[in-house]
């Protein structure tokens, strides 16, 4: 797993570390206490609603039982986890191959513009969420924006159906994303060396060569950092893939939510996030178990 | 460099900081309504006749009003829950019964939402508004006679068909097409209508509650069953879009106004109550959302326009004849996962 | 990659454009295309934000009634104050703690430093309705009143880790000695932090913050768990319009919010510039 790899190079790198002292950890206390007591804390409660049985007004029963997880290991939730990483993964790969290039211009262009460039990347989506979505509807949709066009400059005689379409969601992804995956690559390429790329130039290296030999190497703290924040999110996101695809496959994100509301099982749906949050950490750690190994 | 950054986030953000204020509040009226279901000019109104506040606090299900109240989050002191939530809250001893004394307006409700089954007398909650659920189709392409669900869900509308993302409406409309009452969600009932169900499920184009609206008015559906709501918005945007009310049985929603136990405030919430009775406040709820309104005295009021769309008022029905949901319990969670499965399919 | 001997240079690929000039033409023009697919709905939602028309589709003439509305709309307007203070308080708290968090973390070895490194992911992973259910649970048995302070602990922990991610990223082979240096020149760990990390770091932490408004400025499901009458947001307002159709009085409000960004933005650019001359 890529993700799980990028988060290993992240958290595991060389590094110059020394054994805390009391100053290191006076410090580390507040961060410490906030994950405990709103991230740990709420995570135990979870795990314990997962074992739990519910009323039929939706409240907890504090009785023991494993049903909601055997009847969560059934491969149609699996099948449903699936599709969402499989999304979660194109919309990734995408932002890279868009974003990067963005990053490195903005990252390598004058001190005077690069502030600017890098706020207008964030700034379209300091409007709500519902309307960005909804002007994408209105720019794909049967009798939308982009059929008017084709259909004015006579490539297509029908309109085609963009909208609740596997494109129209990874579209709607992609867009969401992108700054997620442009912002930490930027902060990697400002911080690039300009000498060493010229360096690489003067010694005869095709830009090609430069690029693939000196600038990606030094940019894959900033990628991988990109590829986590994407794709980590975007599992569980349904929103998106609600509103351009119609909801006709529902996603992890989703059938979790349900459970918490129309489905008034919060056991089941507390049940789906333990394996979800599992599943997920499970592999963080193993591919760092794999790093550190291959390091040693 | 680093110097014009900080100043980027600074001026980005400095503006929010002035705009802080603080505002401390007493005898408020804590309303936990649907969001964007009560207009404001309504609230305001209130406050400007009685003096007293109303503060606001929004959900978008049934389900997420009962969590955050049940879970303690507020002493609410008035709820807006759908006609099936009202019997479970009554049934669990959550709501508090009204001094109708304080509710003179009742008598403006139309006879037929004076004695719902899911709340005999209104001796708990008070009607706010009522809805259908129906089929909407583009006349233009469409060509029918369409009178059924089962007209819906043909052939020759693969691929173009938007239905409401509702586990229990969708098994709701399984049910009355195979000739049960749409209630009896039992294990055998639904294995009854499931193949039925997995065609149907298999040529929706979109599922969605919030705005079906918009894959018809965009040209991306040509027909659909959704909340008789959306269909009266449709119709007022374009005639073209004809609504039906499926000859299996009609199922109809009443989103309703209750106090919970909670409330210390019970006399204001009934204050408020007798408020939105009065046939102008009623109507200024009708001008807004176009559902049934169950205030007789306020639908004497209305636009011919409004009163005429048939979405809204549907001509010629018998309310009485509708059919209400009651609350399904544990059962919710076998109609989701029955759904959510063809879904994926 | 394989150089066979042949007459093609090595390392030589056809599809990537030769030439630094042309490499940065070719990276300009990706930037220029990237930014036009990034601000064509913008685009869209400022002109429907002067159409006389509710429904997005069609355009019924110029109107600037909208506007007129949304200043008469206190209620929108405080909603959109309210995500403003939420945003910005969650974006300063999340900037301190995942950055000093990516440092601690870099810098010194903690007992049990892996599953730290891996109890961040959990927020970023987490449904949001787990998290909103569970923070719900968590604040009423502390007997936390509902409102702006437990919106913002909310919103922060789901961001923080934004922040410390892109952090960790820029840390990645920084310069030992940079630290070192002013620490042999007498500065305390904690000045050397403050006078030579933070300003080689600021890139990422203006990355982060940025991030972490946007998070908290658009997010939802959280937000109705835990939130008070008090501190009802922008999206929990624009959730409930949708069923009668969005109002275009929205797509004034971010008209002129990003209106104002931009402004304050180019100001500031402006303002540093002439200072630094």
């Amino acid at each position: 797993m890529a993700v799980a790899a990028a988060a290993a190079a992240l958290a595991a790198g060389p590094s110059p570390q020394r054994r805390a002292g009391l100053g290191p950890w006076f410090a580390v206390t507040p961060m410490l206490g906030w994950l405990a007591l709103f991230v740990i804390v709420p995570t135990l409660m979870l795990l314990v609603i997962s074992f739990c049985e519910r009323d039929a007004l939706g409240r907890i029963v504090y009785s023991f039982t494993f049903e909601n997880y055997t009847r969560a290991f059934d491969w149609k939730w699996l099948k449903i986890l699936g599709i969402s990483v499989w999304y979660a993964f194109l919309t990734t790969a995408i932002c890279l191959v868009l974003g990067y290039p963005v990053a490195y211009f903005i990252g390598r262009s004058s001190d005077r513009v690069r502030g600017l460039l890098i706020m207008l990347v964030m700034i379209p989506f300091w409007t709500s969420f519902l309307i960005r979505t909804y002007a994408w509807i209105s720019i794909l949709s049967q009798d939308g924006l982009l059929n008017a066009l084709l259909m004015t400059l006579k490539i297509t005689s029908a309109p085609i159906g963009f909208m609740y379409t596997p494109f129209a969601v990874i579209l709607g992804l992609v867009y969401n994303f992108l700054p997620f995956m442009i912002l930490p690559i930027y902060t990697s390429v400002e911080k690039l060396d300009g000498s060493l790329i010229e360096a690489a130039y003067d010694l005869g290296a095709r830009p090609a060569r430069v690029f693939s030999k000196v600038v990606l190497p030094l940019t894959q703290p900033g990628i991988a950092a990109g590829i986590l924040l994407v794709f980590v999110p975007a599992i569980a996101m349904f929103a998106i893939t609600n509103l351009m695809g119609g909801g006709a496959n529902p996603t992890i994100g989703e059938v979790i939510q349900n459970q918490f509301t129309r489905a008034r099982n919060q056991p089941f749906g507390a049940a789906l996030g333990v394996l979800l949050l599992a599943i997920f950490i499970f592999s963080l750690w193993l591919s760092s178990k794999f790093r550190r190994s291959e390091q040693e | 460099m680093t110097k014009h950054k900080t100043k980027l986030i600074v001026a980005a953000c400095a503006g929010a900081m002035l705009l802080a204020g603080c505002e401390k509040k007493d005898e408020t009226l804590k309303l936990f309504s649907w969001s964007e279901y009560v207009p404001q000019a309504v609230i305001d109104k209130f406050t400007e006749e009685t003096g007293i506040k109303v503060s606001v606090e929004n959900y978008s299900s049934n389900e997420e009003m009962l969590a955050k109240l049940l879970a303690g989050g507020g002493a609410y002191d008035l709820i807006q829950p759908s006609e099936y939530t009202v019997q479970a809250m009554i049934k669990e001893d959550l709501l508090q019964e009204l001094d109708q004394a304080k509710i003179p307006n009742l008598k403006n409700l139309a006879p037929e939402f004076r004695n719902m089954p899911f709340d005999p007398n209104n001796k708990f909650s008070v009607p706010w508004l009522a809805g259908f659920v129906g089929v909407v189709y583009n006349a233009e392409v469409v060509p029918g006679p369409i009178v059924s669900y089962k007209d819906v869900f043909t052939d020759e509308h693969a691929g173009r068909i938007v239905i409401l993302d509702d586990a229990r409406e969708t098994v709701s409309w399984g049910l009355a097409t195979a000739g049960i009452p749409i209630n009896n969600v039992t294990d055998e009932n639904l294995a009854t209508i499931t193949p039925l169900l997995k065609d149907w499920l298999g040529k929706v184009k979109v599922f969605d509650s919030d705005s079906p609206k918009t894959a018809m008015s965009n040209g991306d559906t040509d027909i659909g069953i959704v909340w008789s709501g959306e269909g009266a918005l449709l119709f007022a945007e374009n005639p073209k879009f004809q609504w039906v009310m499926p000859v299996e049985g009609v199922h109809m929603f009443v989103d309703n106004l209750a106090i919970p136990k909670t409330s210390q405030n019970k006399d204001k919430a009934e204050a408020f109550i007798n408020f939105i009775l009065r046939p102008e406040i009623s109507k200024m709820i009708s001008d807004e959302f176009p559902y049934y309104n169950p205030n007789l005295e306020a639908r004497a009021l209305l636009s011919p326009e409004q009163l005429n769309n048939p979405a809204s008022y549907p001509p010629g029905f018998d309310v009485t004849s509708a059919q209400l949901f009651t609350d399904l319990g544990e059962q919710a969670s076998k109609v989701d996962e029955l759904i959510t499965t063809l879904k994926a399919q | 990659m394989t150089d066979a001997p042949s007459l093609v240079p090595p390392g030589r690929r056809w599809w990537l454009p030769q030439g630094p000039a042309v490499q940065r033409a070719f990276f300009g023009g990706w930037t220029v295309a990237v930014f036009a697919f990034l601000y064509l709905p913008i685009a869209l939602l400022v002109v429907y934000s002067f159409n006389d028309s509710k429904l997005n589709l069609y355009w019924a003439g110029f109107t600037t009634k909208w506007y007129g509305l949304l200043f008469g709309n206190e209620v929108l307007l405080r909603a959109f104050q309210n995500s403003l203070i939420v945003a910005t308080a969650t974006t300063a708290l999340s900037v301190v703690i995942g950055t000093s968090a990516a440092w601690l973390l870099y810098r010194y070895r903690f007992p049990a430093q892996q599953t730290l490194g891996l109890l961040i992911f959990i927020p970023m992973v987490m449904p949001e309705v787990l998290m909103g259910v569970s923070l719900l649970v968590l604040f009423v048995s502390l007997g936390i009143p509902l409102g702006y302070t437990t919106l913002i602990i909310a919103h922060t922990t789901f961001c923080f880790p934004f922040v410390l991610v892109g952090v960790q990223a820029r840390l990645q082979g920084i310069d030992p000695s940079l630290e070192e240096a002013a620490m042999d020149l007498g500065a305390t760990p904690l000045k050397a932090f403050w006078l030579v990390i933070i300003p080689y770091l600021l890139p990422a932490i203006v990355a982060g913050a940025l991030m972490s408004f946007t998070l908290s400025f658009d997010e939802y499901i959280v937000t109705i768990f835990t939130s008070g009458a008090d501190s009802q947001t922008l999206p929990l307002k624009v959730y409930g319009m949708v069923r009668v159709g969005l109002n275009p009085q929205l797509n004034a409000l971010s008209t002129l919010f990003i209106a104002a960004t931009a402004v304050l933005v180019i100001a500031s650019q402006v303002f540093t510039r002439k200072k630094t001359i």
